[in-house]
């Protein structure tokens, strides 16, 4: 409970942006969505097979999962907001439609003979029987698909429309339960919350209700233009993964290049996994965003080539393939690497004289691992390690990753695997030792951009390359400690970095 | 004046209505009664176009309804509906000014009508205006349905067995309001009923049905006296239960006092009814012996009030 305070007291401004901007998203989804459910449902009621027909497309529309019609949707309309409110919008429409159509046409019969009997116009019908007589369907339909936008939208963050979705997502992927709560518990206030407000709305007359849609509309649709016009022309987005490191690293990215040039940053962290970013990058949905070379070449460029150990050859290659085949431009890497690791207390360390992974071989019987299921797994780790350095330990057992690094400060394992720069490290008082054989492919992270884009803003390369060699591993894990573990913000952290390091004015 | 002309209605081959030609007086309250499947509430819908004739024209005030403008036709048309209908997200005020509304008459206008009807049928416009259809009990919503058809002063009211659904009582006397708006309005009522004592009740002009096909047209007392076929006399004979007595009118006042002078067929008040209507062919009053204080004198309208009363029971 205190940690979620403390995180409230620190992130207060951000949750509250992403609080408004998952408010605005689901508003806008839900609006679209009656407007065009709600009018194809008045103009269907009298059209039974079409309306049937409609129904179906709605309802396998439904059956859909919505990851996947995200990613059905990024090709046509990119990433971000829009692609949200489309695939919001897709769920939204089939209860509305349905309530509403089941509505207007389970009116009794006799009502609608003695409207039709005393000449009333269909509109007249329409506006003075028929919408009010069905009005507490569609309003039930309008309230399923608000908890239904509400709960989705948090997908959102997957592809970059931010929302309280981000809060969950990073929640899951640092393990960090006040951020999940906070996220999780903030989008069921918020789906009350509008519930009630739709129930509210739905005793004005439909006049007053018209006003109120009209003048939300007209001021989402004022806040967008404002936006839109007071945008700067030379704007280039930057972002980030999930996670507090790329969000520290596009903060100094941001600094270095406002300082250095006349063009604006936007910077959007905690924007998506690496498949999300690369195509979002593709699409110049964003400009600019920190990929490691290891994951260029295992998982981005066409190569058959064997991954490297060597760091400079790997960015050598990871360069040359991405100009080839994607026609982007990979900027110098900065110094520290954030690949696989393993690591032991430092008490353990001393008491045995261990240094480098060499080192193991000696003290082999005496030592209890604790690794990811993943790496205990895959050749690139522990089945590769063992052979390359000879290595056999009394005992190995696979955990979750935030369950191994608890298992070595209770003493329960003595030795973990790890990435080099998660601030546990520190957390826990461990110490890496040093793959003197260079098995681990190196992972070094890099500014990755198109090149017409840095042909169109050549200033950005020298400010960026400025990071080139710099930002050791213990840089890395100490900043990375204080976000995730003293919650501080990842733009300061950034900045009192760059001052540090005399890489900005103060 | 409303005329139909060789009109027929089929459905899947099946004939509803088989050429009815049938004329309707400005003015009259005519009522339309015959045995369910008769055809007579799909004739009352002709009227207003609800149902479309298979073949055959109507013609209202020397106009094919064909050429009206459909929306206009109705809105010179009252309509009562056997199930009241109102809409139960308008008030009472709102229910009764709807057809006023489409006429786009002011709203101050629209009210006062709407409680000037609500006064005439002895509901105050103060209390019930506000109110919701569900709020009121079925005789008082039934009213509101009768002066709802009338808000717009339309030159013809038509209602579809609109009492069919209730008690007695209120049955008794929203029968008495149609008789006292008629008189008072003067305008065209037509009524259909399957309920031959209401027919006699309030009919000017009544037209027996009976499976698509017109029976008989005429007064009550012309169709009592001389029905036209077997079906129009075993439909109302049926109901001179041969245990109703001539003395059971006179309980019932049924009778009007018998001008000392005059000379009167005679009738035994133990007779049954059925020996009275076959006097009542032939004499337009008949007097009751067998007591001799007064001179008793039962007429054909004594009968039918009787009858009419007897319905209700």
């Amino acid at each position: 409970m205190n940690e979620i305070i403390h995180v409230f007291k620190t992130q207060g401004n951000d949750i509250w942006q992403a609080l408004l901007q998952h408010i605005g998203i689901s508003l806008i989804a839900l609006l679209i969505a009656a407007l065009i459910a709600i009018p194809l449902a008045i103009l269907l009621m009298r059209h039974k097979k079409t309306a049937e027909f409609i129904l179906q497309i709605t309802s396998i529309l439904q059956t859909i999962p919505s990851l996947a019609l995200l990613g059905i949707l990024i090709p046509f309309v990119g990433i971000g907001t829009v692609p949200s409110i489309i695939a919001l919008v897709i769920y939204a429409i089939m209860p509305i439609f349905q309530n509403t159509y089941s509505g207007l046409t389970s009116i009794d019969p006799n009502l609608e003979e003695a409207a039709a009997a005393f000449g009333l116009s269909t509109t007249k019908r329409l506006v003075r029987i028929e919408v009010p007589l069905a009005m507490p369907m569609i309003v039930s339909g309008l309230r399923i698909a608000m908890v239904m936008i509400i709960g989705t939208a948090t997908l959102a963050a997957l592809i970059g429309a931010g929302g309280l979705g981000t809060y969950i997502l990073l929640g899951i992927q640092t393990n960090n339960n006040s951020l999940l709560i906070i996220g999780a518990v903030l989008s069921a206030v918020l789906a009350l919350v509008f519930s009630g407000v739709i129930r509210i709305l739905s005793r004005l007359s439909l006049k007053r209700l018209g006003i109120v849609v009209a003048a939300t509309l007209v001021l989402i649709s004022g806040a967008a233009g404002y936006r839109y016009l007071n945008r700067d022309k030379a704007t280039i987005t930057i972002a980030g993964k999930m996670g507090s490191e790329p969000e520290i690293l596009i903060n100094m990215y941001k600094e270095l290049i406002e300082q250095d040039s006349s063009l604006k940053v936007n910077v959007k962290s905690n924007f998506g996994g690496t498949t999300f970013l690369f195509k979002a990058l593709k699409s110049e949905s964003i400009d600019v965003y920190p990929e490691f070379t290891g994951t260029v070449l295992e998982s981005l460029v066409k190569t058959n080539k064997k991954v490297s150990h060597n760091p400079k050859a790997t960015y050598r290659v990871a360069k040359s393939l991405l100009k080839k085949q994607y026609g982007m431009a990979y900027l110098k890497p900065m110094k520290y690497q954030n690949g696989y690791a393993v690591a032991v207390k430092k008490s353990f360390a001393k008491e045995n004289h261990l240094k480098t992974i060499s080192d193991l071989a000696r003290v082999s019987d005496k030592i209890h691992a604790g690794f990811d299921p993943d790496f205990y797994q895959q050749t690139d780790g522990y089945p590769g390690l063992k052979k390359e350095y000879g290595l056999n330990f009394a005992s190995v057992r696979t955990m979750e990753p935030t369950l191994r690094y608890r298992a070595i400060a209770k003493g329960k394992v003595n030795l973990v695997d790890g990435y080099t720069t998660d601030p546990e490290l520190q957390e826990y008082d461990l110490v890496v030792l040093k793959d003197d054989k260079a098995f681990f492919p190196p992972y070094q992270g890099a500014p990755l951009l198109l090149q017409k884009t840095l042909t169109r803003y050549p200033e950005i390369q020298a400010a960026l390359n400025k990071l080139a060699g710099k930002i050791s591993t213990s840089d890395m894990q100490k900043m990375n400690y204080l976000v995730n573990m003293k919650h501080e913000k990842a733009s300061k952290v950034a900045h009192d970095y760059l001052i540090k390091h005399d890489l900005i004015k103060k | 004046m409303i005329k139909f002309k060789h009109v027929s209605k089929k459905y899947d081959g099946n004939t509803v209505l088989d050429d009815l030609n049938l004329t309707i007086e400005t003015g009259d309250l005519f009522v339309l009664v015959g045995p369910s499947g008769s055809g007579k509430t799909t004739t009352l819908k002709m009227i207003n176009q609800l149902i479309k004739p298979t073949t055959g024209d109507i013609v209202i005030e020397g106009k094919n309804v064909n050429e009206y403008d459909l929306k206009e036709l109705r809105l010179q048309m009252g309509y009562v509906l056997q199930n009241i209908a109102l809409f139960p997200n308008l008030s009472i005020d709102e229910n009764i000014s709807i057809q006023l509304e489409a006429l786009r008459r002011p709203k101050k206008e629209r009210i006062a009508i709407a409680h000037d009807l609500l006064e005439k049928v002895g509901l105050d416009p103060e209390k019930y205006g506000r109110r919701y259809p569900h709020e009121l009990s079925g005789g008082e919503q039934q009213r509101i349905g009768i002066i709802r058809a009338l808000a717009s002063t339309p030159k013809i009211i038509l209602m579809d067995e609109p009492f069919s659904a209730l008690d007695p009582i209120s049955r008794n006397q929203l029968q008495e309001l149609v008789l006292r708006l008629h008189k008072e309005l003067q305008t065209t009522f037509v009524f259909v009923t399957h309920d031959m004592h209401e027919a006699l009740r309030l009919g000017d002009t009544i037209a027996v049905m009976k499976k698509g096909q017109l029976q008989q047209v005429g007064s009550g007392e012309s169709i009592l006296s001389h029905p036209a076929n077997s079906f129009v006399d075993t439909f109302f004979k049926n109901e001179h239960s041969e245990n109703i007595l001539v003395k059971d009118l006179l309980e019932h006042n049924c009778f009007s006092a018998g001008d000392e002078n005059a000379n009167y067929f005679r009738i035994d008040q133990n007779k049954p009814l059925s020996q009275l209507s076959k006097a009542l062919r032939e004499h337009s009053r008949v007097l009751v012996s067998g007591n001799q204080q007064k001179k008793q004198v039962i007429s054909i309208d004594d009968l039918l009030s009787y009858l009419a009363q007897k319905g209700d029971h």
